[in-house]
């Protein structure tokens, strides 16, 4: 196996409690400052002395990787959609961190709201790109509002009247006044690959693919 | 009225090459060109600009959303400016030179411009280099082109280089053998696309059963090829498993260490591909270093096969260029700057005698003067 370095980036907060059982399935093991809240580092060593782990926001992770500065990484297919990344594959499905992206818009509108008769929409949400695509192919044209968190706050508030965004239980829609009206996609975590990387280290990095792959079916 | 307050700047992706980099870009070209000149590829030059129809025709279609177009205000037509040469080479070979005897092979080198750059090369002018083989359709020409590849890059110093070949339409014919609608199939190129086995597997039935398992079927040649060789095929699509494992059984021979991967279910920018198609890597490169294969060429749709390196990519994966030492030469020992040359010198000639030759010398770069026709060598602080 080549000793060229290996850095593997992983998302910050609820994802990572999840995704590192896998991880560690797949015969990487952190150093201890990984599991230490405290600790300020950014990146850590490994028991393989070539692999680094990085631990970054979700949307980065697919940035890394997708600039090949990262060579593996684990993000959300949210972030593969609303990115789009060309040099990005995501080969294997993690079934972790399950929820899907939907619309959601205030209880009260949504009693007389007719959403075939929208030509125009303003939506706040963090993904103006999948956004717009899903309401572009429904001939409706989104202006969207760039938001990074806290959605749920603007139709209260009358930033407009519509959201796009990631919803789990639906209880903080629901704790907000807020119902949703559309499904857009399923969104489950996915193992990424840098596409140069599985060209040129193809051996490697299928080996990884396939550590994943077992401890994905080790777990279910 | 401009809110460009500073005449630096230039539009995005556009930039200034300065010295080094501007030598090693020419001397990657010239290498490039030297190794297809050797092997028979005659240079051709086609214009910066053309008709937009002649440009975006065949292969050119996947460069339609990059060209940049204009109002021939002469007449009254819409030109392109080049996003790729490939297509021109090929009008050329087509029309023009459609008397030559075939195989035709020809070379090029020459500047892109590009509406948007790729996210990973933002640049939206770049420089092309490379060869189209017009009028053969067997292997042994398909495995030429790769292999001119692989050594036009070792001749510039390009390490460790991968080619990772792929069969642009095998998908669409294994879609044929599966009657998918153009839904489904649209569905299974976005997945396919990113590699994405969960939405492939949600397709169900045959589908997720047989791309799942081509998905899996990414990495190295011989090793995939024995895969897909023991996966049973619809006739078309086997055929061009068959044409690609010879073209690999070929590349080997000629390049035994090289490093070949498949990819079988590869497509963006291959849409108008007709057979083995591939594209370069070298590790430690982020992007492709270039890309090729056949494709029908002009209106007469004769069967071609060319690849392309982009060559900003091959240059950051060049060693950079060590010149020979330089020496400030006196007014007077400027009539030995021949010698001095012919010895392997870089010679700079002092337009006006200065007090302290060593002085200048070091403010210029050079590590040597030399007066009155004795050469001196400047006392470095490193020694």
């Amino acid at each position: 196996m080549s000793l060229d370095p290996l850095v593997i980036a992983l998302p910050k907060g609820r994802i990572l409690d999840e995704a590192m059982p896998l991880v560690r399935a797949a015969g990487i093991e952190p150093e201890p400052a990984f599991d230490d809240p405290k600790s300020r580092q950014l990146t850590f060593a490994t028991n393989h002395p070539h692999i680094r782990i990085i631990r970054v926001r979700s949307f980065d992770v697919a940035t890394f990787v997708a600039f090949g500065a990262a060579h593996l990484g684990v993000c959300g297919n949210d972030v593969l959609m609303e990115f789009g990344y060309p040099e990005i594959y995501a080969p294997l499905d993690l079934g972790i961190g399950p929820c899907r992206l939907a619309v959601a818009e205030p209880v009260a509108l949504s009693d007389s709201d007719d959403p075939t008769s929208w030509s125009h929409i303003r939506v706040a949400t963090k993904y103006p790109e999948v956004t717009k695509r899903h309401f572009a192919a429904r001939g409706v044209q989104a202006e969207c509002i760039k938001l990074n968190g806290a959605m749920e706050l603007a139709p209260s508030l009358g930033l407009c009247r519509r959201i796009v965004d990631l919803v789990s239980t639906g209880s903080t829609l629901k704790a907000n006044g807020l119902v949703e009206i559309e499904h857009i996609a399923d969104v489950t975590s996915r193992l990424i690959v840098n596409r140069a990387a599985l060209k040129t280290r193809p051996t490697e990095m299928n080996g990884w693919i396939a550590s994943f792959a077992e401890a994905v079916k080790q777990k279910a | 009225m401009s809110d460009t307050a500073n005449k630096a700047l230039l539009p995005t992706g556009l930039r200034d090459v300065l010295p080094p980099d501007a030598a090693l870009e020419a001397v990657a070209v010239n290498r490039l060109l030297g190794v297809f000149a050797a092997h028979g590829y005659d240079r051709v030059k086609p214009p910066l600009i053309e008709f937009e129809e002649s440009l975006l025709d065949g292969v050119g279609a996947v460069t339609t959303k990059d060209t940049f177009r204009v109002m021939d205000p002469l007449s009254q037509r819409m030109m392109g400016v080049r996003a790729d040469m490939t297509i021109q080479v090929a009008r050329i070979a087509t029309t023009r030179m459609v008397r030559h005897p075939r195989p035709l092979r020809l070379c090029y080198a020459g500047q892109v411009l590009r509406v948007k750059g790729s996210q990973l090369r933002p640049e939206r002018q770049f420089t092309q280099a490379g060869i189209e083989l017009i009028g053969a359709d067997t292997p042994v020409a398909d495995a030429e082109v790769i292999g001119m590849v692989i050594r036009a890059l070792d001749a510039v110093g390009v390490r460790d280089v991968s080619v990772d070949l792929m069969l642009p339409p095998l998908v669409p014919a294994m879609c044929d053998a599966l009657q998918l609608s153009p839904e489904a199939r649209r569905t299974l190129r976005d997945a396919l696309d990113q590699k994405d086995a969960a939405a492939v597997k949600a397709m169900g039935g045959d589908v997720a059963g047989v791309f799942g398992v081509l998905l899996g079927c990414i990495g190295e040649a011989e090793e995939v090829l024995s895969r897909l060789q023991a996966m049973d095929l619809p006739a078309a699509a086997a055929q061009r498993r068959d044409t690609l494992a010879e073209v690999i059984a070929l590349v080997r021979e000629e390049h035994p260490a090289a490093t070949l991967t498949i990819d079988p279910v590869e497509y963006r920018g291959f849409e108008y591909h007709t057979g083995v198609s591939f594209s370069v890597f070298s590790r430690g490169v982020s992007g492709e270093l270039g890309r090729g294969g056949r494709y029908r060429a002009g209106e007469a749709q004769e069967r071609a096969v060319g690849a392309t390196l982009s060559v900003d990519a091959v240059t950051e994966a060049m060693e950079p260029l060590s010149s020979g030492p330089r020496v400030l030469l006196s007014v007077k020992d400027r009539l030995l700057a021949g010698r001095y040359q012919t010895d392997g010198w870089v010679t700079l000639n002092a337009l006006q005698d200065p007090q302290d030759f060593a002085a200048e010398a070091r403010r210029l770069g050079c590590s040597h003067y030399s007066v009155g026709g004795d050469l001196h060598a400047i006392n470095d602080k490193q020694g």
